[in-house]
Formats: structure tokens, C-alpha cells, sequence
């Protein structure tokens, strides 16, 4: 017979049935069941293994506090372990196993550790498999990590995608229970923007598992009406299915929203959402979670919360047993009776706590059998519901610098300290227990936040309900039991753990959180906190409320760390800037290199050519020998305009620029103001008032950010302004000895002879008769240059029609390989020497770094120390033995001395293949360096074995006096 | 010498794509316009603004349009003038009509600019854009600057369900990229 | 986080980049006597108060001000909001 335990009612769709696999087991249930509702319905007792003992655990609650019911969610790449059961809304072809057990559920191998249960008490590892020491890593690791956690990952990508997502309101109700709804209602109907949410899929918090009504109606009715008036608001957004795990600064929370957990397939939607809640005002309507209260052996499948048997008897028409015990330790567990009566279950025993009535122990190892009270009465069930009582779901509350305070009057901690600024309490959560109270409480709230965000507020009460007794006497243990008795399910703590911690020494409740790692699994210790703060105060004899409750921390239930990347996997992990050259570029066969976010062309491969070597020591000598072309869009361009441009580039260059004359470039050294180097490049000035600055590719945005923060923070009235063109312009480097002849049959009416147009001019012209663009004379080769500017939507045919007029004097492409080759020949200081580490004095441009003005970095670039005379300084290296190769971050030692960081000398920041000298050639910092040409040092690489002898050159390893570029 | 005349490529190549029901595309014909205000010089430009375009000077966070040129606050002393001109000169020609009055940057090749509009174009920004675009703090011409997906975008609001939507040129198809994906996300 | 800007309204302070004590806006005289010590101490002296704070964010992902911000280092409550420019210039800062 199928669903040997279901019951008649309840919230299912008995009209459709839907079907499951556990454990490899086909099994019905219906639309509205949890897959631990439609289990038990299927009498399946046994659902999972206890995680140190491996003891047979069953269904323990109806909700996200689920210690015990872990299973694994699907298979292969989407395999989800450590899934609450209870949570899991059932569809058909759900596919879920039980997890921790070597062998089957029903014989697990493991559970021999339950024998050894007194080698594995709390704190066991810092106590055992000490000796032998050779055997931790051989023997004892690998059995304890195979042996450790629950579940199993697939290992796979995971195959789903995940979005964030952003919302704002006035009002984020946090929770759809009584309390909430109420709430809701009343702030919506006053017109605010409400967002209302519940990770339940259907909203209605405890009448939907509770037996009360409300206006007249089953609390369960009263529910949906209220959801379906507040759905159709137009400003009110419910989402059920969305757990909001955290509370963070000045009203922002994190929610996660299940998309398609409950659905068969995702069609490619998000699986899950990650929204950033933006709200003026929130409410904490999260309701409490019950807890138990500890006797031996109470661990059995079969013993259950109470308030969990009432949902599944109410709301999903399942029952948990055929006889079933109840014991509490106050009012609202006892009523458990009479639900069980009503839904025809026969009531075994109603023990209360609080006239003697006392459980020691339990029998029935894979399903409860008996229970055994401590006057030894022996009472047979097949179930116990078990209530401690309520403890509030205070967690937001403490995310910030709230902390929680004990309240006699419900035996449990309320929210206190200092709550997050804007988030108010309501309901159960505010240890309001009762539901008329509750309802009556949000209502109230609700309206007074309206008021509060200058609404009026809607007329008509609160929803009316009845305040049942919840009177409650605190109870945590039972004293008289000898056999173990559980305090945490999922980690198995035990009331023994925590004594033998607290007789170790560790009686802080932080301390025996972490010893006895109570409270530390992935329910963070719902069920199971105030059981283990009870056995301390028994133990201390202080009262709880002077013991305290350790914190709580975002997120409130465990968050897929898929949900927190959101999109930022593969491609779209980060952004990809290209050239406007780069269609060319990939159509020619380039490689690429990431400089950045920008994709940058490294070489050029060519037919036949061997190896990367072969392409870039070929773009160099074409360049040399005649002409090449290389992309340099991606440096920072920024736009400076201004009456005081002149001025304020003086003021932010060591060098001078306040005479720079139209038509005209200069380089531009930028220091920090702690007076090392930032950054270099070239401004031109194209007009009085008008300059365009180059940067470094890396310090484009940096450079920016700096030059406004001089303007509006150092120097708010002078009239300059600024803008990046990076984007804008397409440029291109041409150099070689043909670029003039290259460049003139592209540039419209311009004279570029050595007079009219010579190093370091720049002009405003057009090219390819009319297309605006500018000149600029500068050369980072060392070779005749020019770079050519075209805005961007003009780049790719700039880069094609330079390559098709350049076929006459075999122009080249050349890539950032031979870029850099070049300036290391040429000695021009780049990315490995403007590190931040270095000096204008190092990089021997001391003499640029004016004192007649005050400019960013001037002052401390004049320390003494930095001043020092034989301090490091940029020079040329290379081997001895031309046959070798240098290598970048080698070290200098002069020969004979100890290998060691006090005789260091220096070091070799870039190194490259020379092709025209046809050796390695490196540019790096040596102590006095200028005085020591043509020594010959170690260059002592240890870390890629390396240990050669160098000689120290001019930095200029090829035409030192510059005359090509000028030419 | 026609022939010879470099050709113009639009960053996205005009791509154009109805995503479930929200419709994306690239709106390459317009120039963009930097203009920066000069010290003490805000009334004066304010002046030639409404005289060169019948413009007013535009808010922090809200633009102002004429005809089909609109004018936006993109910064406490900078503005742009976002309008349809398909020749690589438009900076050239705001500065012939606003003469001395402000520092012209032609901006127009150093973004890509996409159209979204739809029934579901909100709901696709709500996956992507942290501000509030609720009609009521976000209406029609109000313009913003803002990241997405961690690329920096200018966004304007043209009509209840249309945005313009400005990002930098270089990251063009990781900007389409990420609306479109937002755009599939969303679940009917 | 979220910085509410003078003229824009609350921004994520995801728009924002962080750059240090607000002092950093009494920049010495370079040529002045004494300038050594007194760049010293403006780049590398702090106090570091449990409490308020004024520090410096730059909007770079929204209208590229710079502004004074005045935070609350334990509560993180942000209490004033300003535009660095009228912060230098009422400090005397100008050309």
C-alpha cells in the first residue's frame, strides 16, 4: 500500500501524485509535501547516520533547524549534499539518497564508532593519534578526512547559474508568519513599498501547522487570503522561498531566493538569486524555534519536536507514528495531544516536566520502540513528541552589535544590545509567544513603521486570535539518565561532552562551543544552543541569563557559494577590454596576453616559424631595419582643458611644463607623494589650454583618480578639468627608419620633415584624405617613431589601411613581446622598474625632478636618505658569457662575497633577447651604479638555480646617444 | 580620393536582439559630448545652452531634452550632450555653436550605447543595476552614473520601459553580454 | 555600506573608492621652511580613532567627486556627507 502513513487534510494536492526516488526507491507523495513529509508518509523512519557516531537518525523537525534528515539532492554534476529533507519541496522525479554511511543506511560500517564513543568525547582529536608522529600523515589524516563530513560533493562544475540581484522598499518584512502577515497588511494597506519574505514556499509561519484560528477562520485560510490581498497590492512584492540570511550596514540585506530548486528543470533560469535588499525600515517576524530537551538515549529515529509532529499531522497529513508519547516542559508542547487525537493517532503517554514526570532512557535502535521513565515505567510508542520549549529567532538581530538578553518569562533569550539601526522585532521573535499577541503586535508595528515613513496609516484593527497558555518552566536535561543523552544531533554533543569540558577547565560559553563544537554545524546549534547553556548552568550554578549565548553570524542558514559568485564564473567572471585593432589582429593570427582587463596582442605568429622567439626577434629586426606597427591604445589618455591646464600639470609633474609650447610633447615623470615614482608618459599640448596626458596601461584609472583628488581636494579654484579619452582614440605606434616615409603617405598636407615636424611634435591633421585624427612624434623604441590617433570607430580600418600602405616598405605588426624587447634595448624604464619601489634618482632622471617648485613628491623626494650618493641606480647588464641567459629578479653580488642579503647589491628588473646584439641584455638597479661600469658581478638567482657572471653597461645597449628617434 | 576614406565600425556592429521580452540594441548613430564648465562660468554656458539648443542646464539626476537632444549632470562641473549625428565631427560642431563657453571633449567614440526597452527591460536591471528604479525615485529623464557587473554605466531613462544605457567602449561585448544575460534571466 | 552623496542621494558604497584620513587635504607648502617634517607627518602620522572618522571616498564609478565622509568607526553609522572641493575651500584651499 502506498503512503502507509498518510493522513486525511492537511495543505497536500491529494488530486495529483507526484513521484520520488530514495535511496533508489520509487515512492509517491503529493504537490505540497517536503521530501521529509512524503518519507515519513511512506513510513521511512531512518533517513541518515549521526555524524561522529554514526547512530540511526530520523526526522527530527519540519523546518530549516533539521539536525538529522541530511540527504544528498540529485545526481552527478548538480549532486547537493547535507540537504535538509525537511525543507525540500517535492516535485516529481526528485532524486535524493541518504549520506554518511559506508555501506548501506540500514548496516553501516562505521557504526562501530558508536562503540568507541568513549575514545571520540569532545576535544578528542588534540588528545589522540599523537603517536607515532610518522603515522598522523600516513595513517591517521587520510582515515580521519575520509571518515569527516556528511555529504559528498560531486566534484564537477556546478552546472547551474546564479544571479545577484537588487531591490528596494520602505519596509522588508522578514518572515510571513502571523506576526509578519500582520504586519505586511497594515503597511501595505497604508500604501507603503513593502517586500515581504519567507523561506517556506508557502507562507503562513505556524497556522499553517497549528490548529488555531483567526477571525473566525483556520489560521492556515486566514493566511493565504492575506497573501493573495497583499500579492495583489501593486508596491508589495512577496517571495516565498527566499531566506534573508544576513543584516548588514545602514539597512542592507542579503536574501536568497530559490528559483528552481523545485522544479524539475531550470530551462538555463538562475537556480538561485542572491538579492541586495535596500530597505528604509525592516522587521524581524522570523517567529522562535522549538527546542528539546535531553534524556538518554534521545536520539532514536521516532523522537521528534513537538510543534514538527503538529505540522506533519496538520499540514502535510502525515503521521509520525501509530502511538505516540508526549513530553514537555510547558503548555503549548501538551496541546500536542490533542492534535494527535483529533487526527485519530492514539496518544500513548502525556508526561510533563514539570510535575516529575522524567524520560531516562529509550529503546529501539532503528526505530524508537519504548520509552523508559525514570520510576521505570516502560512505555511502548513508535513516537515522541518532545518540546523544551520556544527559543525567538534572534540571528539578524545579532549580525551587527546586537546582543541577545534572557527573559525568565519564556525561558529563552530576546532580542537586546543594540539592534541593527532600522530593523524592529515583532511576533514570536520578540518573545510575543502567543498568537492573538503576535498578530496584534505586527499589526501595531506595521501601521507605526507606515507613520514612521510619513503614511497614514489604514483603518481597522489587528486580526483577531486567541492567546493560548505557553506557560513554560525551564528544564533542559534530565538529571537521572545514564545512558548518553544528545544536546547537539547533527555534531553528537552530548550532556557528557559538555560536562567534560566544563571539568577541563573551558567553562566560557565560547569556550565550550569550541571544544565540544556544540552549536558549530550547519544548523549553527538552533535545537541545540540553549540545551547545552542549560547543562552549564546546571553545572556552574549560575543562571542562564549570566552564562550568555555565543553569537550568531551571516548567513543565517548555509548559502551555495554558486549564489555569492553569482555570475563572476568563465567569461563573465571579469570584463574583457579589446583593442579596436584586435578583429585584426585574431584574424592574423596573434597570440594574446592579458595586460589588465585588456587583451593585448603579444606576437604575431608567422609560417614556420618555431616558436614565440622566432616572431618577436623578427618584428624587432623589421622594425629596426625598416618599419613596424604596433597597437598602443590601451595606455590612459586623459584630456586636460582649463585656463590653469599649464598649472596644474606643473604642480603634478616633478618636471617642468608651464612653458610647454604648442604643438609640442614632453615626457613627464609623476611621483607619489612620498616621492618614489608612480608613473610616467607624455602630455602634448595641442592648444593654450589644452593638453592631452598618456599613462602606463595598469595606472590609467590610479593616475585619474589621483589627478582629481589634486583638483578638487588640493586645489579647487583652479580651472582645469578633466576627462578620460582612453576609448576614444585608436593609436597606433609606427617606428622604424621608413615610419616618416610611411607615415607621410597616410597623413593629409602635414610636412614631416626633421624641421617642421621634429622629436617630440604633435599636431591635430587628418589622414586617409579627412578622417580626423592627431600626430604625435615620440618613440619608445628608440627608432624613428610616430603615434597615430584616430577615434576608435575608425581604429580597425586604421590598422588595415596601415598595414596595406606599409606592404611597400614590409611593415610589420609587432606585438607587447617586441614592444618590450625594444625598450630594454633602448633602456627605457617600464613596468618592472616602475614598481612603487623606486626613485627618479634610481631610474637616473634625478636631475628632472625640479626644486624650484612644489609638485607632488618633490619635498620627501629630496629625504636625505633617498639623496644618498652611492645609492641604487638603473643600469645595462650582460653576461659574460654571451651564450647565457639573464634572468629577471637575479640578485647581484660582487665576487668573493657571502652569499647573503647584506652583501646584496642589487637586482635585475627586466631582461630580454637582443637581436641586434644577438645576446640576452637586462636593465636593473645596482649600488652605484654608474661608477662601476664594466664590473662583473654574480647574478645569483636561487630560486630558478641560476648563478652567472654579468658585466654592467650603460642602460642604453643600443644607439646611446639617441640619434635614431631623432632623426 | 573616396575610396580611400577610412571606414567607420560600430562597436557591436548595430546588434540588435529581441531577448524574451526585453529587446536590446545598439544605438551607434548617436554622438556623445563632454563639456566642462569652466571656473564661475556655469551661468554663462547656461546662457549659451538655451540659446544654442533651448536647453536648460541639466540636474545631478535629472537630464533635460529638446527634440532628440538630450542633456545630462554628469558631474559637478561637467555635462554631456547626447544627441544623433553620425559624423565623427560632432564635437566640432558643438563648439562652433557654444563657442568659449565650456571645454568640448567629443566623447562619442569612447562608448558603446544600447537601448533596452520591454516589458521585462526592469526586471532584467533589477539583476544588474543597485539603484532604485522604481518610477517614482527614477522617472522618466532621470539619468544616473553607476557600475554594473563592475563596468562603470551611464544610464538614461527615456520613457517608462526604455533606457539608454552608456558603457565604455573597449568592454563593449562584456557590457552586451551581461544585459543580455539579465535580459535571460528573467522568468515570465 | 551606503554613502549618502550631497547631490545624488544614497549610492552602494560598491561605487566608491577609499582613500584615507580627510587631513590628507592639508597638503604643506612644499618651498615652505620645515617642509620635510611637515610632509612626513601629513603622509605618515594617524590618529586612529574609535569613533568618528572623517576620511576621503572618491566616486569613481558615479560622478567622480571626491567627498568628506564622517563615519562612525564602531557603529559604522555615517553621519555626515560632503563634497571634499567645499571642504578644501572653507580650509582655506584655493589656487
Amino acid at each position: 500500500m502506498t503512503q502507509p502513513f498518510r493522513l486525511s487534510g492537511g495543505q497536500i494536492d491529494r488530486s495529483r501524485l507526484v513521484r520520488f526516488q530514495w535511496n533508489d526507491r520509487w515512492m509517491s507523495g503529493h504537490p505540497g509535501d517536503t521530501l521529509a513529509s512524503a518519507l515519513m508518509a511512506n513510513g521511512v523512519r531512518l533517513v541518515g547516520r549521526s555524524f561522529k557516531y554514526h547512530r540511526p537518525r530520523g526526522i527530527f523537525s519540519a523546518g530549516t533547524e533539521e539536525p538529522n534528515a541530511l540527504v544528498q539532492l540529485r545526481k552527478g554534476a548538480a549532486q547537493e549534499p547535507n540537504t535538509r529533507a525537511t525543507t525540500v519541496e517535492l516535485f516529481d522525479g526528485l532524486y535524493a539518497t541518504s549520506q554518511n554511511h559506508r555501506g548501506s543506511l540500514e548496516w553501516d560500517l562505521l557504526a562501530i564508532n558508536d562503540l568507541l564513543a568513549p575514545l571520540l568525547s569532545a576535544g578528542f582529536y588534540y588528545k589522540t593519534f599523537m603517536w607515532p608522529a610518522k603515522l598522523w600523515e600516513k595513517l591517521y589524516e587520510p582515515a580521519i578526512r575520509s571518515a569527516a563530513g556528511l555529504g559528498r560533493l560531486s566534484e564537477r562544475p556546478d552546472p547551474d547559474c546564479y544571479v545577484h540581484g537588487f531591490l528596494h522598499c520602505d519596509l522588508l518584512v522578514i518572515g510571513g508568519g502571523p506576526a509578519g502577515l500582520a504586519a505586511a497588511l497594515a503597511a501595505g494597506r497604508a500604501g507603503l513599498r513593502v517586500i515581504v519574505a519567507d523561506e517556506d514556499f508557502r507562507l503562513g509561519g505556524r497556522l499553517n501547522s497549528d490548529r488555531e484560528e483567526v477571525d473566525g477562520q483556520p489560521g492556515t485560510d486566514w493566511a493565504k487570503a492575506a497573501v493573495a490581498e497583499l500579492i495583489a497590492m501593486p508596491r508589495v512584492r512577496v517571495m516565498p522561498r527566499s531566506t534573508v540570511f544576513g543584516a548588514f550596514d545602514h539597512g542592507i540585506y542579503g536574501a536568497l531566493e530559490r528559483m528552481t530548486d523545485h522544479l524539475r528543470q531550470s530551462d538555463g533560469k538562475p537556480r538561485q538569486v542572491a538579492w541586495r535588499i535596500y530597505a528604509k525600515r525592516a522587521l524581524l517576524a522570523a517567529g522562535a524555534t522549538e527546542r528539546a530537551i535531553a534524556f538518554g538515549n534521545n536520539d532514536r529515529p521516532g523522537i521528534m519536536l513537538a510543534g514538527a509532529v503538529r505540522s506533519y499531522v496538520n499540514r502535510f497529513g502525515a503521521a509520525p507514528g501509530r502511538r505516540v508519547a508526549v513530553f514537555a516542559n510547558n503548555d503549548d508542547g501538551l496541546r500536542t495531544a490533542d492534535d494527535l487525537r483529533a487526527a485519530g493517532i492514539e496518544v500513548a503517554s502525556v508526561l510533563d516536566a514539570r510535575t516529575g514526570a522524567a524520560i531516562v532512557d529509550t529503546r529501539g535502535r532503528k526505530a524508537l520502540r519504548q520509552i523508559i521513565l525514570a520510576d521505570g515505567t516502560r512505555i511502548d510508542a513508535d513516537c515522541l513528541a518532545v518540546s523544551g520549549g520556544w527559543s525567538p529567532n534572534v540571528h539578524l538581530t545579532c549580525h551587527q552589535r546586537g546582543r541577545p538578553v534572557w527573559s525568565d518569562r519564556i525561558s529563552g533569550f530576546v532580542p537586546g544590545g543594540v539592534l541593527p539601526p532600522g530593523l524592529s522585532v515583532t511576533g514570536a521573535a520578540n518573545g510575543t509567544m502567543t498568537l492573538g499577541a503576535a498578530l496584534r503586535e505586527g499589526h501595531v508595528e506595521g501601521s507605526r513603521l507606515a507613520a514612521e515613513l510619513g503614511q497614514r496609516p489604514a483603518k481597522g484593527g489587528p486580526p483577531v486570535a486567541a492567546d493560548a497558555s505557553f506557560a513554560v518552566t525551564p528544564i533542559w536535561h534530565v538529571g537521572a539518565s545514564r545512558a548518553r543523552s544528545w544536546v547537539d544531533l547533527q555534531n553528537d554533543v552530548t550532556t557528557k561532552d559538555v560536562t567534560q569540558a566544563y571539568q577541563e577547565g573551558f567553562r566560557a560559553v565560547e569556550h565550550v562551543k569550541r571544544y565540544t563544537t556544540l552549536g558549530m554545524a550547519t544548523d549553527q546549534g538552533r535545537t541545540s544552543g540553549l540545551l547545552g547553556l542549560g547543562v552549564l548552568a546546571d553545572l556552574s550554578g549560575k543562571p542562564v541569563a549570566e552564562i550568555g549565548t555565543t553569537m550568531f553570524r551571516p548567513p543565517y542558514t548555509p548559502v551555495a557559494i554558486g549564489a555569492f559568485a553569482g555570475r563572476a564564473r568563465g567569461k563573465a567572471y571579469r570584463a574583457t577590454r579589446l583593442t579596436p585593432s584586435h578583429d585584426w589582429a585574431t584574424e592574423t593570427g596573434a597570440s594574446f596576453t592579458e595586460a589588465g582587463l585588456w587583451m593585448r596582442a603579444q606576437w604575431f605568429a608567422r609560417d614556420g616559424e618555431a616558436g614565440w622567439r622566432d616572431s618577436v626577434d623578427r618584428e624587432v629586426m623589421m622594425t629596426r631595419r625598416s618599419v613596424g606597427v604596433c597597437d598602443v591604445s590601451t595606455l590612459g589618455k586623459i584630456d586636460i582643458q582649463g585656463r590653469d591646464s599649464a598649472e596644474f600639470l606643473n604642480r603634478v609633474y616633478a618636471n617642468a611644463f608651464l612653458k610647454l609650447p604648442v604643438g609640442r610633447v614632453r615626457y613627464g615623470l609623476m611621483l607619489r607623494e612620498d616621492g618614489f615614482v608612480y608613473d610616467d608618459g607624455t602630455t602634448a599640448r595641442l592648444a593654450q589650454t589644452h593638453f592631452v596626458m598618456t599613462t602606463t596601461t595598469a595606472n590609467a584609472a590610479g593616475v585619474l583618480r589621483h589627478l582629481e583628488f589634486a583638483r578638487q581636494c588640493l586645489w579647487p579654484d583652479l580651472d582645469v578639468h578633466l576627462i578620460s579619452t582612453t576609448d576614444s582614440w585608436a593609436q597606433f605606434a609606427v617606428a622604424g627608419p621608413n615610419a616618416r616615409a610611411l607615415v607621410s603617405r597616410v597623413v593629409d598636407d602635414l610636412d614631416l620633415s626633421n624641421d617642421a615636424f621634429p622629436f617630440m611634435a604633435c599636431a591635430e591633421c587628418t589622414v586617409f584624405g579627412g578622417t580626423p585624427a592627431r600626430l604625435f612624434r615620440i618613440s619608445f623604441s628608440g627608432e624613428l617613431a610616430y603615434e597615430v590617433a584616430v577615434p576608435a570607430r575608425f581604429g580597425d580600418a586604421m590598422m588595415r589601411a596601415l598595414m596595406q600602405v606599409g606592404a611597400a616598405f614590409d611593415a610589420v605588426a609587432y606585438g607587447v613581446e617586441a614592444l618590450g624587447v625594444m625598450r630594454i634595448e633602448k633602456g627605457h624604464a617600464a613596468g618592472g622598474e616602475l614598481n612603487g619601489q623606486t626613485t627618479a634618482r634610481m631610474l637616473g632622471l634625478g636631475a628632472m625632478v625640479s626644486d624650484r617648485k612644489d609638485a607632488i613628491g618633490g619635498t620627501l623626494s629630496r629625504r636625505p636618505e633617498m639623496q644618498a650618493e652611492a645609492g641604487l641606480r638603473l643600469m645595462g647588464f650582460r653576461p659574460v658569457d654571451r651564450t647565457q641567459n639573464l634572468m629577471a629578479g637575479a640578485h647581484f653580488l660582487t665576487q668573493g662575497a657571502a652569499t647573503d642579503t647584506a652583501h646584496d647589491q642589487g637586482w635585475l628588473s627586466s631582461v630580454a633577447w637582443s637581436p641586434e646584439l644577438g645576446h640576452s641584455i637586462g636593465l636593473g638597479f645596482l649600488l652605484n651604479g654608474e661608477n662601476r661600469l664594466g664590473e662583473r658581478l654574480r647574478a645569483y638567482n636561487p630560486l630558478r638555480g641560476q648563478d652567472i657572471l654579468v658585466e654592467v653597461c650603460s642602460p642604453h645597449h643600443l644607439d646611446p646617444e639617441g640619434v635614431r628617434q631623432r632623426g | 580620393m573616396d575610396e580611400n576614406r577610412l571606414q567607420a565600425k560600430a562597436p557591436l556592429g548595430g546588434r540588435d536582439r529581441q531577448i524574451g521580452r526585453a529587446r536590446l540594441r545598439e544605438r551607434d548613430e548617436l554622438s556623445l559630448v563632454s563639456l566642462a564648465i569652466p571656473l564661475g562660468g556655469e551661468a554663462e554656458l547656461g546662457d549659451a545652452l538655451k540659446q544654442a539648443y533651448g536647453l536648460d542646464m541639466p540636474d545631478p539626476r535629472r537630464g533635460r531634452c529638446k527634440g532628440d537632444i538630450w542633456a545630462l549632470r554628469t558631474g559637478h562641473d561637467q555635462m554631456l550632450l547626447i544627441f544623433p549625428h553620425p559624423t565623427p565631427d560632432a564635437g566640432v560642431h558643438v563648439n562652433a555653436r557654444l563657442s568659449t563657453r565650456a571645454y568640448v571633449t567629443d566623447q562619442t567614440d569612447g562608448w558603446v550605447k544600447l537601448l533596452l526597452s520591454g516589458a521585462a527591460g526592469l526586471d532584467a536591471l533589477e539583476r544588474l543595476c543597485p539603484l532604485d528604479l522604481e518610477l517614482a525615485a527614477f522617472p522618466v529623464g532621470a539619468s544616473a552614473r553607476t557600475v554594473m557587473e563592475h563596468l562603470g554605466v551611464i544610464l538614461l531613462r527615456l520613457e517608462q520601459d526604455r533606457f539608454l544605457l552608456l558603457s565604455a567602449r573597449s568592454s563593449a561585448e562584456s557590457f552586451w553580454d551581461a544585459v543580455a544575460m539579465s535580459c535571460e534571466f528573467v522568468v515570465d | 555600506m551606503i554613502i549618502n552623496h550631497p547631490l545624488l542621494g544614497p549610492r552602494d558604497a560598491a561605487e566608491f573608492i577609499y582613500k584615507g584620513d580627510a587631513s590628507l587635504i592639508d597638503r604643506p607648502d612644499g618651498m615652505a621652511e620645515g617642509a620635510l617634517a611637515a610632509f612626513d607627518a601629513y603622509l605618515h602620522l594617524r590618529d586612529n580613532p574609535a569613533g568618528l572618522h572623517r576620511e576621503l571616498w572618491y566616486h569613481e564609478q558615479g560622478d567622480r567627486s571626491w567627498l568628506v565622509v564622517t563615519r562612525n568607526t564602531l557603529t559604522h553609522e555615517i553621519t555626515r556627507v560632503e563634497l571634499a572641493r567645499d571642504v578644501a575651500r572653507a580650509q582655506g584651499r584655493g589656487r
